[in-house]
């Protein structure tokens, strides 16, 4: 049940430009993803709409309203924390309910807030236990349930899940998406992951030194960058940038023409040759070098290539992107 | 990996030599203290490391229920000294530690009071006789030569230091975040602090404590110049423990060296359980 506005919004720490000048909204019962490397000022913002950063210039509106002089406590934004920062000398349970006693709630609804989330999170057979004594996904699993247990205008997770293996990452954004779709409210998240961004975010912004280069869902900034930079974090393989003249069909004005490992076609003829084979079942990337450059093509099945085999490179200039000069996208 | 006999050989004299430094002195004392005056003025080939007449003598002496058998008759008692080490010690740790631990809190966590580690630093630095003088004449102006309180004020100013700065590192050690989710969660900056941060730092708290508390225990030189009669402390009262007929009453001293020992063993035993354990103790995801 909350907007979250930036407004031209400036923190610095020292010299240091952590976000520049960044205006965006998150919408209300939003996923929207942070994603960009570090220290691309994703925390930092986290930081400001918690109200743990006061702004150097610029507004922070929650619904239309300024809290930008509002301490942290009255905002009411829950917050799960890349360290988790769960209270070490509070055993699970009393770390749950820390928010709703704070809050002066009465006991029998803490009982029933604190039964609910740890029936949701299947944390119930831990919650006697110390953050010590739990694994790194129960602690992560008791963070989350201390966030949902209160009725929060909105959620900020900062890259919770990374701690956890890849499978069971997996599993957790699937989870996470679920309950966010089921508390109906805001949720701002923070990864690194661009795998893990796409897959849940109804939205997501793209940062760079702490601007926000491109907004968008997901698929639309995949197929639509705005520049090199958001064409290049996005996908795995990574987009192949080349020059104009290696595929026919290039636009002449571009500086840099990208093309998804996917659109890359191959057949056997001239031209290009191929340095090695990755075959990943569904899907085969091969690597090829032509005229000096080298570029990924991910071919579907497992077609029977074999490294130093020449072969011909294309693409539907349809699926291209054209950067000029500065990366930016060329527009037409 | 398995060690050369040589090298084992080695280990354990070290580890016998380093026992034997620092326990044959307490053995020899609390042998002492029960030993009948004959024993304890025994030298040469009638030294014995057990009393053979073991006796509460020199105890009963300290406070005054000796049968004359040291032939002194005590000026005073030790009661009143032991009282004067009690609470002029415990005291300066409670202001060491109170003023230090708010100090170290506000400069870890606000960074105000930026020169403080500084000037501390450099309270340090003096030898506190270079100093003592001073304090002497203004202590007199301020009536506070030779009360408890005179003596805890300044334990609690010259420990201080000690106080501060092993707090500050425990401060600067703890995860900022914990705080953080505290605020977050509803907490005003007093209640973070007495909800979350003191008790994360019972264990610090704990060790500062005891250290402190040690230092301020075994001083002698403060007392000595700031306390006349009334209220010596048990090091000065015990180099008092001597007369022109009698020498070093051996035995009262060793009687009183025991109950010197006791106080801090007994707060070493009470906060054992926080010494051991460790800071964060698992809060974090590493």
């Amino acid at each position: 049940m909350a907007e979250i506005t930036f407004r031209n919004v400036t923190k610095r720490y020292g010299d240091t430009l952590a976000v520049d000048d960044t205006s965006f909204t998150v919408a209300d019962n939003e996923f929207f993803c942070l994603f960009g490397p570090p220290l691309s000022g994703k925390t930092t913002i986290l930081r400001l709409i918690l109200g743990l950063e006061v702004p150097d210039e610029g507004d922070i509106l929650i619904d239309g309203r300024s809290v930008t002089r509002i301490g942290p406590a009255a905002r009411n934004i829950a917050m799960v924390f890349q360290n988790l920062a769960l209270f070490p000398h509070m055993t699970a349970e009393q770390n749950i309910r820390f928010p709703l006693a704070e809050r002066r709630m009465a006991e029998a609804q803490i009982r029933a807030r604190l039964a609910d989330a740890a029936g949701k999170l299947h944390i119930g057979h831990i919650l006697h236990k110390f953050p010590a004594q739990l694994s790194g996904g129960e602690r992560q699993r008791v963070a989350i349930a201390r966030a949902l247990v209160r009725d929060p205008v909105a959620y900020l997770m900062d890259d919770p899940i990374s701690a956890l293996d890849a499978r069971l990452r997996e599993e957790a954004r699937v989870e996470l998406k679920r309950m966010q779709r089921e508390a109906g409210r805001t949720l701002i998240y923070v990864t690194h992951d661009q795998e893990e961004a796409m897959s849940v975010a109804d939205r997501m912004a793209i940062l760079e030194h702490g601007r926000i280069r491109q907004v968008g869902a997901p698929v639309a900034l995949y197929d639509g960058p705005a520049s090199a930079y958001v064409a290049g974090l996005l996908g795995s393989p990574a987009i192949n940038l080349l020059p104009p003249g290696l595929l026919p069909g290039a636009r002449g004005d571009a500086v840099q023409v990208g093309v998804r490992p996917e659109d890359v076609t191959v057949t056997p003829g001239e031209g290009a040759v191929v340095t090695g084979v990755e075959p990943l079942g569904g899907y085969t990337v091969l690597t090829i070098e032509a005229e000096g450059q080298t570029l990924r093509a991910m071919l579907r099945g497992q077609p029977a290539y074999a490294p130093g085999q020449n072969v011909a490179i294309g693409a539907d200039p349809g699926r291209m992107h054209f950067f000029g000069p500065g990366g930016d996208r060329l527009a037409g | 990996m398995t060690r050369s006999p040589v090298f084992e050989t080695f280990r354990y004299a070290a580890i016998l030599l380093a026992l034997a430094i620092t326990l044959v002195p307490i053995i020899w004392m609390t042998s002492m203290a029960f030993k009948p005056v004959s024993e304890w003025q025994a030298t040469g080939a009638d030294l014995t490391w057990i009393p053979k007449r073991p006796t509460f003598e020199n105890f009963r002496y300290l406070f005054g229920q000796s049968e004359t058998t040291l032939i002194v008759a005590l000026e005073r008692t030790a009661t009143k000294p032991i009282l004067a080490s009690l609470l002029s010690a415990g005291f300066g740790t409670l202001i060491a530690m109170g003023a230090g631990t708010a100090a170290a809190y506000g400069l870890s966590r606000f960074g105000s009071g930026g020169n403080l580690p500084l000037a501390l630093i450099q309270l340090r630095l003096f030898p506190p006789m270079a100093v003592m003088i001073p304090v002497m004449m203004m202590w007199a102006f301020l009536s506070l030569m030779d009360t408890w309180w005179g003596l805890a004020l300044i334990y609690g100013i010259v420990t201080l230091p000690f106080a501060f700065w092993l707090m500050k590192t425990f401060f600067d050690e703890m995860p900022r975040e914990i705080e953080e989710a505290a605020l977050v969660e509803g907490c005003t900056r007093l209640r973070v602090f007495l909800k979350i941060t003191l008790p994360m730092m019972r264990a610090p708290l704990a060790s500062a404590t005891l250290f402190v508390f040690i230092l301020n225990w075994s001083d002698y030189l403060i007392a000595l110049l700031l306390t006349t009669r009334q209220w010596v402390t048990i090091p000065v009262y015990m180099s008092s423990l001597a007369s022109s007929m009698t020498g070093q009453l051996y035995g009262a001293k060793a009687a009183l060296g025991l109950i010197a020992a006791v106080p801090p063993v007994i707060l070493g035993i009470m906060i054992q359980r926080h010494l051991v354990r460790g800071l964060t103790f698992g809060a974090l995801k590493q």
